[in-house]
């Protein structure tokens, strides 16, 4: 192991999980956020690793990102890769309603896998530079984050940075308080009813 | 040494051996070379250095399977470390499993290489206990291992183990997950139980019929008795063996029709594995017809890869017959590097690709066909040949149009010449090509294009050095006139003197297209010596347009006298006209735009002057001293050219005042001047001679050397020779015009003495009767002297005593030689004679030089002695006299006018 790794041991480690449709800029927002550059080409990703780490309300921490694959050919495996999310971006372009409609099924995996309503969640508008080939009404997308038990809705573009820093900096302190709620509860009950919740699933 | 490489992004992060990774982070290499390795997994890369913050890598064949780090290393940073891991898996390819690769049979081969790469298989295995296995990836005792030898927890296997199953994937389940997993494997097993009936329920039909078949043969039997039974059993024994034989019969065909068709499957399925190698041919041609020679490389290579050691027959020749196509598309890749003109990418494409090939090639038999020593240096070559050829086409293509041209002289004047054509169009070549021959060398150099053979020993900059020389050769011959210095490549002599006047305005331009070529040779970096080829040149052809541009002023100046107007606007200089500040003009403008084009440096140029007595200095000096002696010529030609009614006219005007002594006042406002000149009044000879002498003499006191600081204005070294030189000049022009005017106006003067002295009144020496004034001669003599004063004073006080001075000394010589003629004085001729000299003598002091008073003495010592009485009333007489013409003759006697 590098040193690197051993050295940042003490820093807290947020896992963030990019999920959406292809093509809606997942990878370009990981990109935008990591490295301050915009990708123009689209090349599907299948799943992509990133680490670094940020300062959070003054905390060093470490932020780690999975860019997942949005294509359906990869459904089967998104499961394994979502069980190790920690909170998750859920994202879909204003520009394309088909996406928009995906969001529902991602967020009903993330439930199933998660087993958890109140798994750390952001929906994710994002190209909003593009906003005058918008087809997704404001409106439709605030109604769903409602839907959703009231997870926060913001739109972003990965082109002009928009609320880039945003979305994962209000990520990771759901992530916080979520963990330091955890850490004060008693945690076995929740697990054991995870996996048995898991199974059924399995099973359906 | 700067901050280590940090991976902090991986794109995938995992995949099979082979998965090219984009690796992002920070201090990947500063530049492509500083990066030295990229280890992922333990195992080596292959690697595109893109940024600093991004290479791209395609992960190797000997690194470990798991998870392992991105390690980084650059020269300037050393190893790195990454915060991201990137996990190798294996990819067996099972028999369902499509492939883009051939696997051999025998020992099943577990590298997967190919184009593709695909979905971990290990997810798609389902745990039989329907449980997920996260969270089990933690390790546990080794010594558990060993309790249980030789077991396995894979479920297809023999030696299967349900206890070390459980160990292996579940020893972090919880009990109650166990459990559930129990119940539900439980199910699973009744569900296939299960099927063995519902197997009967979709029989049923056919289970009914057999049961109808077996209850009508039982009541047949029991009503027919036992009669024939032996026969039916006969005959029910030859039906059956029938049956079975026709069976068989049946049987056999459908295998043997089973077997062709596996026969025909097998064949189609090899054909497909192999598809891509039979079609290589094919495949190869329709590339290089496309130019497509990265594509054949790499299929070339995958080709070799992939069937290069295969022993199989067919393979072997299909092999072989795509080595003998590489062969000729090496052949014709050579061609095409050498072809031209072309880009020097696609030039580069070409050589890579080639040496690509010839690099695989190695150990065929058709590789030791074709031997291509050095493609690169052969590229080069060609490009070089190119280059010049194209300066020399060029050349003779203008050579041509402009012999053609002079057929007919309908040529617009205002067009550029041909030859500034050719200049421009040579000039953009050079400017095009040469980058593309450089950077072609450097890609040589930095070993991009170094095939397998060692670097050519060619001599590179000998070749840039060449090209560099014939491009300026050509120019030369163009537009410098023939210099003997340079062995000339080519000559282009103008046809005539007009041609070269016509094209000389046009140096300018070229010296500007040949700037611009020169700038961008710079910018290339080229090495210093191929530089100063051009920068000589440049440096010729600057010292060549000044002095054009200098000689340009010899003409302008040739014309001045049509310029004179005669007016006296020198106020330090009275009688000096405007026509030197006429020739400061135009050396103003010549020297102006000489600065601006020529003396002028841009970058990378060297001071025309700056050593002295270099070819600029004695080529400006000579020019300024032409100028300068067309100047004086000028002046002097202006003095002495007179209409003929003037050479009449000219003798009497000397009896009696000048005509108009107020004619040109010192201040003329111009205008007025202008008019008086154009309309009425013309300007009288010796008042034009006069302000020639005055000029000339100005030049030499003051213009000339004030000239001097003109140069310094505007950068050019003072021409001191040059400039001293002219002043000689002028000062024989000055001697010259003075010689003129003296003997124009002493001549007719002093030749009226001795007539007036005698002719006029029968006057005799030594019968003179009264003595009461001055004789006539003397008024006259003195007279006159006040009227050329006068003429001279009118316009230039300076002249007045170079010119009086001769003029008196002449005049005193005169009457030196009168008096000692005179045979007999009386004694009122002795008083008279010696009064007269005597007045003459004193009012003419101040402008008698030394030889007058010589001569005037000698007069006086001609007449012979006074007595005292008689002296005293010589002296008397003179004081009153003198007194009388006290006002008339007062100018003679002011030292400084
Ligand atoms: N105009 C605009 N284009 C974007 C934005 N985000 C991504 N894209 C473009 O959309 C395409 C797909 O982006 P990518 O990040 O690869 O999508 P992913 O499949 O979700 O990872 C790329 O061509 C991006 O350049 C955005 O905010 N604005
Ligand atoms: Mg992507």
């Amino acid at each position: 192991m590098s040193k690197k790794v051993n050295s940042s041991v003490g820093a807290a480690l947020h896992k963030v999980i990019m999920v959406g449709s292809g093509g809606v800029g997942k990878s370009a927002l990981t990109l935008q956020f990591m490295y301050d550059e915009f990708v123009e080409d689209y090349e599907p990703t299948k799943a992509d690793s990133y680490r670094k780490k940020v300062v959070l309300d003054g905390e060093e921490v470490q932020i780690d990102i999975l860019d997942t694959a949005g294509q359906e050919d990869y459904a089967a495996i998104r499961d394994n890769y979502f069980r190790s999310g920690e909170g998750f971006l859920c994202v879909f372009s204003i520009t394309d309603d088909e996406s928009f409609q995906a969001t529902q099924e991602f967020r009903e995996q993330i439930l199933r896998v998660k087993n958890d309503e109140n798994i750390p969640f952001l929906l994710v508008g994002n190209k909003c530079d593009l906003n005058d080939k918008r087809k997704v009404p404001l409106s439709e997308c605030q109604l769903r984050a409602q839907q959703w038990g009231g997870v926060p809705y913001v739109e972003t573009s990965a082109k002009t940075r928009e609320n880039v820093d945003k979305v994962f900096f209000d990520l990771m302190r759901e992530i916080r308080s979520r963990k330091t709620e955890d850490s004060s509860k008693s945690s076995s009950r929740t697990k054991d009813k995870s996996k048995r919740r898991k199974l059924k699933c399995t099973l359906l | 040494m700067a901050p280590p490489p940090l991976v902090t992004g991986i794109s995938p992060k995992e995949g099979p051996p082979g998965t090219k990774i984009t690796i992002r982070g920070e201090n990947l290499g500063v530049k492509a070379n500083d990066l030295i390795g990229v280890q992922i997994c333990g195992g080596d890369c292959s690697f595109e250095w893109q940024s600093r913050n991004k290479i791209i890598a395609r992960t190797g064949i000997n690194g470990t399977k798991g998870k392992g780090d991105v390690i980084v290393t650059s020269l300037s940073g050393g190893a790195g470390t990454s915060t991201v891991q990137f996990r190798t898996y294996t990819e067996m390819i099972g028999p369902l499993k499509e492939s883009a690769v051939w696997v051999e049979e025998s020992p099943v081969q577990s590298l997967a290489w190919g184009r593709r790469t695909m979905a971990p298989s290990g997810y798609s295995q389902e745990d039989p206990l329907g449980l997920s296995i996260e969270g089990n990836e933690k390790k546990f005792p080794d010594d558990l291992r060993e309790i249980f030898p030789e077991h396995s927890g894979d479920l297809s296997r023999e030696n299967f183990s349900p206890c070390w199953f459980l160990l292996e994937n579940h020893h972090a389940t919880s009990f109650d997950d166990l459990k559930a997993g129990y119940s539900f494997l439980k199910r699973k097993v009744e569900g296939q139980k299960e099927g063995q009936l519902s197997f009967l329920k979709t029989h049923v039909s056919a289970v009914i019929d057999q049961l109808d078949t077996l209850m009508n043969l039982k009541t047949k039997m029991e009503i027919e008795g036992e009669i024939d039974l032996a026969k039916r059993v006969n005959n029910l024994q030859g039906t059956i063996e029938k049956s079975i034989e026709s069976s068989h019969e049946l049987f056999d065909d459908v295998l043997s029709r089973r077997e062709k068709a596996d026969k025909a499957r097998a064949a189609l399925s090899v054909l497909n594995r192999y598809k891509f190698l039979f079609c290589l041919p094919t495949n190869i041609e329709k590339n290089a017809s496309k130019n497509e020679f990265d594509i054949i490389v790499n299929d070339y290579a995958r080709a070799k890869n992939l069937y290069g050691k295969s022993e199989i027959p067919l393979i072997q020749k299909v092999l072989a017959e795509v080595d003998e196509i590489i062969l000729e598309i090496r052949r014709k890749l050579h061609q095409k590097i050498q072809e031209m003109p072309q880009g020097v990418e696609q030039q580069k494409r070409f050589v890579k690709s080639l040496i690509n090939l010839e690099i695989q090639q190695v150990g065929t038999i058709q590789s030791e066909k074709l031997k291509i020593v050095d493609p690169a240096w052969g590229a080069i070559e060609s490009r070089a040949r190119y280059i010049e050829q194209t300066f020399k086409n060029t050349y003779e293509e203008f050579q041509e149009r402009e012999n053609s041209m002079k057929d007919n002289s309908k040529r617009d004047l205002n067009a550029p010449p041909i030859r500034v054509l050719f200049c421009e169009e040579i000039t953009e070549i050079a400017t095009g090509q040469f980058p593309d021959l450089w950077r072609l060398g450097q890609s040589y150099f930095t070993g991009e294009l170094r095939g397998i053979n060692e670097p050519k020993p060619g001599n590179f900059k000998q070749i840039i050095l060449n090209a560099i020389e014939r491009f300026c050769s050509y120019v030369r011959a163009a537009i410098l006139p023939q210099n003997q210095k340079f062995q000339a490549v080519a000559s282009w002599a103008f046809t005539s003197s007009s041609q070269l006047q016509q094209f000389s305005t046009w140096l300018p331009t070229c010296l500007r297209y040949l700037r611009v070529s020169y700038a961008s040779l710079i910018r290339l970096d080229l090495p210093g010596e191929a530089l100063d080829i051009v920068l000589k040149l440049i440096d010729e052809l600057r010292l060549f347009c000044l002095t054009t541009i200098l000689k340009r002023a010899i003409d302008k100046v040739k014309k001045l006298h049509e310029k004179e107007t005669w007016e006296l606007t020198v106020p330090e200089f009275p009688g000096a006209t405007a026509l030197p500040s006429k020739l400061e003009e135009i050396l103003v403008e010549v020297l102006d735009e000489g600065q601006q084009i020529c003396l002028m440096m841009e970058v990378r140029e060297n001071p025309l002057f700056d050593t002295p007595n270099s070819e600029g200095h004695r080529e400006v000096a000579k020019i300024v001293e032409t100028i300068l002696s067309c100047f004086s010529n000028v002046v002097e030609e202006l003095a002495t050219e007179r209409s003929d009614d003037e050479v009449q006219h000219m003798p009497k005007q000397l009896i009696g005042f000048p005509t108009n002594s107020s004619l040109l006042p010192h201040s003329i406002n111009l205008t007025e001047a202008k008019s008086t000149i154009s309309s009425t009044i013309t300007i009288t000879w010796e008042h034009r001679l006069l302000c020639c002498l005055a000029n000339s003499a100005y030049c030499n006191k003051t213009f000339i050397n004030s000239l001097g600081n003109l140069f310094v204005k505007f950068g050019y070294p003072i021409p001191k020779l040059a400039l001293e030189n002219s002043r000689t000049i002028v000062n024989n022009v000055f001697s010259n015009l003075l010689e003129i005017y003296v003997e124009h106006k002493s001549d007719p003067l002093v030749s009226t003495i001795e007539p007036s002295m005698y002719i006029v009144s029968h006057f005799k020496w030594n019968r003179v009767e009264k003595f009461d004034n001055l004789s006539p001669y003397t008024h006259e003599c003195l007279d006159n002297v006040v009227s050329v004063y006068s003429e001279i004073f009118a316009v230039s006080p300076f002249l007045l005593r170079p010119i009086l001075e001769q003029i008196i000394q002449t005049i005193a010589e005169e009457l030196a030689r009168l008096m000692s003629c005179v045979e007999e004085f009386n004694v009122i001729g002795k008083k008279q004679a010696t009064l007269d000299i005597r007045m003459i003598r004193d009012v003419l002091r101040v402008y008698s030089n030394e030889r007058a008073k010589a001569s005037f003495n000698e007069a006086l010592e001609s007449i012979p002695k006074l007595a005292n009485d008689e002296n005293r009333e010589v002296e008397n007489l003179l004081a009153i006299i003198k007194q009388q013409m006290k006002l008339q003759l007062m100018c003679l006697t002011v030292l400084n006018p």
